[in-house]
């Protein structure tokens, strides 16, 4: 998934796949090439008299260009990392959220704030309340924390930032799937570090207003 | 002793361009800071080169070492042995027992005087050696 | 100096338990830190042990989680500062003055004290575990606010802090006195561009322990201070400076961890391939570059906190592709055209380097602040430092082990143990932590002392934990060939492996001013290699000057003018 993302907006999970599809294969390339090189070295020149040894040393144009090459593959890498870095910090903090989530971190517990809706929900160690999203529309989740340093982490979506006291930082984030998700605290922050989990529940726009109106009903407490 | 001083010289040109890069860059006083400090470590040491050897920032290999230059060490340094326990103690001692902190404090000042004692004798058999020893002597100070 | 020079004490040296815990022979100090550093290394490997039973399966709670956050916070501490480091740093102390054909380090009382200084901060650490509130417990980069005294009470935490202060300071006077060593006390012929590989990466290692460390203990002061109750770090831009102050010697000291073995491992190479280091003006040109670079890429382990411009240190972590890889075409172009024996030694340099590289890509990977924003805090991490320090830079010190280790004790190391300790460590490793990689991309974060049970991750982390128990063996393999090779010696002389070095060119072990011939002339980086050549030119055997590969089979005789 991710790649058709429906909308316009930033899909993380979409950016980090994208990099990672050119970073990998490069890894993986140069690490075979370097396996088979030194193998195919030690394999050859193995086991002759010591004396057979050559003398030579040193090449300083074949180095030269070969850390040419280096400068050309790190100039290449960083273009790619910029573009989408650019894309998921700068571009997604500019679009027009169709939700504002204040999601507030404490030991051991996230704290969920709908203001909109005025629902308030809460994960941790103390019990599991989902978080609940729609899908194709940019989320603002303000981060911040009461005590000490958490990160806010939805593998699916690719993507954490932290949970720093004195501090609200936006990430604007968008789920393109409905589905159930794990999240959890990603910064060690103490004792029942282990607990301080949640799950994501992302539904259609339209299902998404169902359940926040029955939230409201209810009075914004329980799930 | 020749050359001492110019790699480190080299490197902290090196990391000088990387503190204006992030000064430029990110304008954080704090990461300026400390990368300006690392700068300043490594040209204050690469001076104290120069001072004390103004041979430091040529190139080349070492010249041997002046004749009749000798040097004294000693084999065993119980009082340096001492200042490090007593520095841990008083450390120690602010965190568990505050006690420590003057019986560490009473070591290090004894151990400082028998270390300064040290260095005296150090100094004293190496002009009674270097005022016994016959001009070539020297010569073998480093095994040639 | 010569054996005439005057003594200052009359106790008769390293004769009892005090005079070798108080000598000041190089040697004796460089010995006595490796030996330490070895004991934290078997008790950083107990406590990872522990964790690893404990996450072999979900929900084992085999220790508490308090104990699991003791135990983290501890192994990652032993084995930064209270190992690697250390152990870089012994070999410093032991191998630099020898290679650079000194007869002392420079100030020798100063390096006994800061053995002593780094040892007490190691034991005051350790003494922790034995506090009412357990041993320090809130990582080996202690956060604030986590770290202060609110929401890490307990004397603890404050012996952890005060054991940091002690053994930073003990390893940055060390640092000093390498540093020293090799600018004041290279035998005469020794240029800085005729210093062995080895010494060169330690030169570049002090640099950086001088020029970092001390920010650390000023970081370290500061957190104390903040325990004791002044209000040092205050919320956000507090949170900030800590992390910023930490990472300054943080990420560096990750290359302190890794030059001297990447030193060590060169030299392997180039001895046993019987040929010198290729490319040593590039590689020192690249060292330098290498080590600038690394102090200058610390908050990229910030690149989720939102206080640091992430592209400059996206730019700088992703451009040491480049230092990194003239390392490994010199370590190629080394290999090609030699004569490759492959001792035990050398199969350790070559796994450094090999699997080094898992790490450095994965560096590289997680360089790039789209990927760590998945990566960061996640097992993924876990897999790509471990593969950099253990896979790499604990294989490098095997490695120079078994290469220096007829130098030390005069004894070698069985062969036959040697190879069978390779071959487990290496399993042991890749099973250990090439499954974090991909437990790291599906979610998995670290420092948790239990994880859900999601399809697959019961299964990898047994396969870890199974891991974890071949490293051990692999460590107690080792073990016993010291015990073996030193029961029943397998006497090695000055010179075993035909080396390069002047450490060679002396009675192994050394005598106690190093050197009681005359050092042979030092006419570039590998002297004793150059002295080998020449006198192969003047017996005439044919040495080639193309690639060995095209010459004939064996040496030809051939008359050459004298
Ligand atoms: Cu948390």
């Amino acid at each position: 998934m991710g790649l058709g993302a429906p909308t316009g907006l930033v899909d993380t999970r979409a950016e980090y796949q994208h990099v990672f599809d050119i970073y990998v294969p490069i890894a993986i390339g140069v690490f075979a090439l370097i396996v088979i090189a030194t193998l195919l070295a030690v394999l050859v020149y193995r086991r002759r008299p010591p004396e057979r040894a050559a003398r030579w040393y040193e090449h300083d144009r074949l180095e030269g260009g070969y850390a040419l090459l280096l400068v050309a593959t790190v100039a290449f890498l960083l273009y790619i990392t910029f573009t989408a870095e650019h894309r998921v910090d700068t571009v997604a903090a500019r679009e027009r959220p169709g939700l504002v989530v204040n999601v507030t971190g404490s030991k051991w517990e996230w704290h969920f704030n709908y203001p909109a809706y005025g629902i308030d929900l809460y994960s941790g160690a103390v019990g599991r309340q989902d978080l609940v999203v729609p899908t194709g529309e940019a989320i603002r989740f303000r981060l911040t924390s009461v005590d000490v340093i958490h990160a806010f982490w939805i593998p699916q979506l690719r993507y954490k930032h932290d949970l720093i006291p004195g501090s609200v930082q936006d990430s604007t984030l968008t789920f393109s799937r409905r589905g159930v998700f794990a999240g959890q605290c990603a910064e060690f922050c103490g004792l029942l570090h282990s607990d301080m989990i949640f799950d994501v529940r992302a539904l259609s726009p339209a299902e998404f207003t169902t359940w926040a109106r029955s939230q409201q009903a209810a009075g914004g407490g329980a799930a | 002793m020749r050359g001492g001083a110019i790699p480190l010289l080299a490197w902290a040109c090196l990391l000088a361009v990387l503190m204006a890069g992030n000064w430029v860059w990110t304008g954080d006083a704090i990461q300026v800071g400390a990368f300006g400090f690392a700068v300043l470590v490594i040209v204050l040491a690469a001076a104290w080169l120069v001072a004390t050897h103004r041979g430091a920032i040529r190139r080349g290999p070492p010249e041997p070492p002046p004749p009749g230059r000798a040097e004294a060490a000693p084999d065993l340094s119980f009082a340096a042995v001492l200042a490090a326990i007593a520095v841990a103690s008083i450390l120690f001692g602010l965190t568990w027992a505050y006690f420590l902190v003057y019986f560490g404090g009473g070591l290090l000042i004894l151990s400082l005087g028998r270390l300064a004692l040290e260095v005296q004798a150090a100094r004293a058999s190496r002009e009674l050696h270097e005022s016994r020893s016959l001009p070539d002597s020297a010569e073998q100070e480093r095994g040639p | 100096m010569s054996a005439t020079a005057p003594a200052v004490t009359t106790v008769s040296r390293a004769s009892s338990v005090f005079g070798a815990a108080a000598s000041t022979d190089h040697k004796r100090i460089g010995l006595n830190m490796g030996l330490a550093s070895l004991v934290f290394f078997l008790g950083g490997g107990v406590m990872a042990l522990l964790m690893r039973t404990q996450l072999a399966q979900p929900h084992m709670q085999f220790v508490s989680d308090a104990t699991y956050n003791e135990l983290f916070t501890m192994h990652g501490s032993t084995m930064i500062f209270l190992f690697v480091t250390p152990m870089a740093m012994a070999l410093a102390i032991y191998l630099v003055p020898l290679q650079i054909g000194a007869s002392s380090i420079a100030a020798p009382r100063m390096v006994l004290a800061a053995f002593w200084i780094w040892l007490s901060g190691g034991i005051i650490m350790q003494l922790g575990w034995l506090t009412q509130e357990g041993a320090g417990r809130s990582g080996w980069f202690a956060y604030v606010p986590l770290s202060n005294s609110a929401n890490t009470p307990g004397v603890g935490q404050d012996l952890w802090t005060v054991g940091v202060i002690l053994a930073a300071a003990g390893l940055t006077i060390i640092g000093g006195c390498v540093l020293a060593t090799i600018a004041r006390r290279r035998a005469p012929g020794m240029s800085v561009m005729r210093m062995p590989v080895f010494t060169w990466t330690q030169l570049v290692s002090a640099l950086m322990v001088v020029g970092s460390f001390p920010v650390l203990i000023l970081a370290m002061a500061l957190l104390y201070a903040e325990r004791l109750g002044a209000h040092v770090f205050i919320g956000y831009s507090g949170a900030i400076d800590y992390q910023d102050l930490f990472w300054f010697f943080g990420h560096p000291v990750v290359y302190v961890m890794f030059f001297p073995f990447l030193g060590a491992a060169a030299e392997v190479i180039a001895v046993n391939a019987h040929k010198r280091w290729f490319g040593y003006a590039a590689f020192v040109a690249s060292m330098l570059a290498f080590a600038a670079l690394s102090m200058s890429v610390w908050s990229h382990h910030m690149f989720t906190t939102g206080g640091v411009t992430n592209q400059y240190f996206a730019f700088t972590s992703t451009a040491l592709v480049v230092p990194a890889g003239v390392e490994y075409f010199d370590m190629i172009a080394t290999l090609i055209g030699g004569s490759i024996l492959l001792r035990t030694s050398m199969l350790f340099a070559l796994g450094f380097f090999l699997q080094f590289l898992i790490g450095g890509l994965s560096g590289i990977f997680i360089a790039s602040p789209v990927l760590d924003y998945h990566a960061e805090d996640s097992y993924m991490i876990v897999a790509h430092f471990h593969y950099t320090l253990f896979a790499g830079s604990v294989f490098g010190f095997f490695a120079g082990i078994y290469h220096w280790f007829p130098k030390v004790t005069g004894a070698r190391l069985r062969e036959g143990l040697g190879r069978l300790h390779f071959v487990l460590l290496l399993i042991g490793t890749n099973m250990t932590f090439l499954p974090m990689f991909f437990l790291g991309n599906y979610g998995m974060p670290r420092r948790i002392a239990d994880y859900p049970s999601h399809p697959g991750w019961g299964t990898l982390n047994l396969l870890e934990t199974a891991g974890a128990g071949v490293i051990a063996l692999a460590v107690a393999t080792f073990l016993v060939n010291v015990v073996v090779s030193l029961r029943h010696r397998d006497a090695a002389g000055e010179d075993p492996w035909l080396g390069h070095t002047l450490e060679w060119a002396t009675s192994s072990p050394p005598p106690r001013h190093n050197f009681e011939r005359a050092l042979p002339p030092i006419t570039s980086y590998a002297p004793l290699l150059d002295l080998r050549q020449r006198a192969a030119d003047r017996n005439g055997a044919a040495m080639t000057r193309v690639p060995a590969g095209r010459a004939g089979l064996g040496p030809t005789p051939q008359e050459d003018a004298p």
